[in-house]
């Protein structure tokens, strides 16, 4: 009834707009029909041959995985480096944080120093000595001096042979203290590097008062040393060797039981003596496995089989007992020192053999002989009879060896150093793998490399 | 008395020196020279150890019989060092021989020098060094090439041999035959030339600078401000009249058509 009351309704309004419930329904829409949708039917478009270059999408629900090709990481340790100890490039190739090779670079510092001995005769090529293991640098010219005394055939009063002991041992402890405190640098702990530099500041200044020069000093000369040591450096040196033991010991209470460092330092390049000795390993590296094999012992020379003195020895060869080993012979070279200055003969320091040893200055002005001795000496050099020796001696960082060929005239035909932190830096490229790279610098910082000794 | 028994005494001697921590004292009154019969007290003279010596002459003879294929001589310094000179064939048995044989044992190489005397046909010899740690004694064993020949690696038995045949080819230019990695060690990237011949000048051939232009390091040939000096040191008169022969003291053995 109502439906149709609107309906009737409508022609009396129809200026109205419509507005009805069915005008969503029905209204003004188009919908194709089927003659619209006649033109889709077909083939809408044939594939041409420009269109193989295209880029194809197909639909696939399964998702395929990526495919990327993977490099391990070669970073350059480079020659510049503050924990490479010198002037070391280290190719690494690394798996992530795992080093999985090692390769040394070395040669930045190669001097020639061999070659450059051939053109000069025996004191002028002293001094090259010095400046292969700086940080030690009276051991190197014990170890030539040594060597051409053996040519020679002569020997050395035995002022001078103590004098040398106490001059080597004190290298030893200048370089020891660098060693641990560089080691503890490396690891984090800043403060003992300056504490055991302001030491060999100490030890520099007994050097200068004895020869005038603080590092390379070219004190010990072929026949003996090149002066007497000054009077009342005996109580100098007994003064410092006293307070010594407790700076160490201060370094020593801060590193050696802290968890930290044993943690950083222990199990870390850990190899076993067999690939030790294989590997040519000498000195604290070697000690470090249970070898006992010390050169001061075994092959005493200037005088030690006089001295008593331990030589300690590690157990596993790890870092740790780098750091254990070096502490101690540093207290053992104090003890050295302290028996030197109880036992310092009296005599002469320099060989009396004028054709080998420098006249004193007082006598070259005086005596004829003695002008012509010296005028010889500086110009010709002292001629070293024919022959050949392999001369070794233990440097705080390994065995230096000298092979010295001599053919008679006042220069050697050949020398070869054989330097003591060469093998070691080779053994880093073995002992390396399967170590992370901030073990890396604690390994370079114990194995004790110098690169003036390397490169010779 | 026989050789082995000989070598049976001197491993007992040092291995008791060595266990019972006796040191050898280098410095004894009593020493031989060559031409000397009585006791070495003249101060400034070397005293050398007499027992070292002949201990080190019964061992070289026991060597020399040892390896009579690859041993062609067998000499002492008058500092008592022993050296064995073997051809360049037979280096890796001679070296594997001194490195695993009972009584010798000399496991660990010390060095491996290079020698250059140009005036002999093959004018490198090459040095090895070893040292035995159980025997407390050193040992060189010497061979020799030229520039062409190679000499076979010594890694396989000593793995220290590994830098100094790259070392020695780097600087002579010896070549190495189945080294492991024989490439360049101490000269520089580019360097031409093996430094360490006796016909490489001292200042070499090549400078390096910076050029300013270019903006890197440019290798051009040497310009010295100075030419090289070289002093005639030599004496007008003969230094060593005692040196006109062999300076070495020869070890014959036994059998002289060994030598």
């Amino acid at each position: 009834m109502q439906f149709l009351k609107g309906n009737v309704l409508l022609p009396s309004i129809k200026h109205l707009r419509y507005f009805g419930a069915s005008a969503v329904l029905n209204g003004k829409r188009w919908l194709p029909d089927v003659n619209f949708m006649k033109q889709f039917e077909g083939v809408a478009l044939y594939a041409t041959p420009e269109m193989e270059k295209y880029a194809k999408v197909y639909y696939d629900g399964r998702v395929k995985p990526i495919e990327r090709k993977l490099k391990y990481m070669w970073l350059n340790f480079g020659p510049q480096h503050p924990a490479a100890h010198g002037v070391l490039r280290l190719i690494l190739e690394l798996d992530g944080e795992y080093v999985l090779r090692a390769d040394p670079h070395i040669g930045f510092l190669h001097r020639a120093t061999e070659k450059l001995m051939e053109y000069k005769h025996y004191n002028q090529s002293l001094p090259f000595m010095d400046r292969l293991d700086y940080v030690s640098t009276m051991c190197n010219e014990i170890g030539f001096a040594l060597a051409v005394e053996k040519l020679l055939n002569i020997d050395v009063p035995p002022r001078a042979q103590a004098i040398r002991v106490l001059m080597s041992e004190l290298s030893r402890v200048a370089n020891h203290l660098l060693n641990v405190s560089g080691t503890v640098l490396d690891a984090g702990g800043i403060t003992p590097f300056f504490w055991m530099c302001e030491e060999r500041e100490k030890i520099y200044e007994l050097f200068e008062r004895v020869c005038g020069a603080r590092v390379h000093n070219a004190y010990i000369r072929v026949g003996g040393v090149s002066q007497d040591i000054p009077i009342g450096y005996l109580d100098d040196v007994h003064e410092f060797c006293m307070k010594l033991g407790e700076r160490c010991d201060e370094t020593e209470d801060l590193v050696t039981g802290n968890r930290l460092y044993y943690e950083r330092t222990a199990g870390i390049g850990a190899f076993s003596a067999h690939d030790a000795i294989n590997l040519g390993f000498t000195g604290p590296m070697l000690r470090c496995t249970g070898v006992k094999w010390d050169l001061r012992i075994t092959h005493p020379y200037i005088g030690y089989e006089m001295y008593d003195f331990d030589v300690p020895v590690g157990t596993f060869g790890d870092s740790y007992d780098r750091h254990l080993l070096r502490c101690m012979e540093l207290r053992q070279s104090l003890r050295i020192i302290n028996q030197v200055i109880d036992t310092m003969p009296e005599g002469e320091v320099k060989t009396d053999d004028s054709k080998v040893t420098m006249p004193s200055r007082a006598e070259m002005k005086t005596s004829m002989e003695a002008l012509i001795h010296h005028f010889k000496l500086c110009t010709e050099g002292y001629n070293v009879p024919p022959g050949a020796t392999y001369t070794s001696t233990e440097c705080p960082k390994g065995e230096l060896g000298i092979y010295m060929v001599a053919d008679g005239t006042s220069k050697p035909y050949r020398v070869f150093i054989r330097p003591c932190s060469y093998l070691h830096l080779a053994g880093l490229a073995v002992l390396s793998p399967r170590m992370m790279l901030a073990d890396i610098s604690i390994l370079i910082a114990t194995i004790d490399i110098v690169f003036g000794d390397i490169d010779r | 008395m026989s050789f082995t028994l000989r070598t049976i005494n001197v491993g007992r001697n040092v291995a008791r020196v060595l266990f019972n921590k006796v040191c050898y004292p280098v410095s004894q009154t009593v020493a031989y020279k060559s031409d000397q019969s009585q006791a070495e007290n003249r101060p400034t003279v070397a005293k050398l150890d007499p027992l070292q010596k002949s201990q080190l002459i019964d061992f070289g003879k026991y060597v020399s019989d040892c390896l009579p294929k690859y041993v062609q001589k067998v000499q002492i310094t008058s500092g008592n060092e022993l050296e064995v000179l073997v051809h360049p064939d037979g280096i890796i048995p001679a070296l594997q021989f001194f490195k695993d044989h009972h009584s010798a044992q000399f496991v660990n190489l010390v060095d491996i020098a290079g020698m250059d005397v140009p005036s002999r046909p093959n004018r490198f010899e090459i040095i090895y060094n070893l040292l035995s740690l159980r025997y407390n004694s050193r040992i060189r064993v010497k061979t020799y090439t030229d520039e062409l020949t190679p000499i076979d690696s010594a890694c396989e038995v000593f793995k220290a041999a590994n830098w100094y045949e790259r070392e020695i080819w780097d600087m002579y230019g010896v070549f190495f035959a189945n080294h492991p990695d024989l490439r360049r060690i101490l000269t520089d990237y580019g360097f031409e030339g093996h430094p360490f011949r006796k016909d490489f000048p001292l200042s070499g051939y090549v400078e390096l600078r910076y050029d300013d232009e270019q903006k890197r390091v440019v290798v051009e040939p040497l310009e010295l401000a100075q030419e090289f000096r070289r002093f005639e040191l030599s004496a007008p008169w003969e230094q060593f009249p005692n040196f006109r022969g062999n300076p070495v003291e020869e070890v014959t053995t036994a059998d002289p058509k060994k030598e």
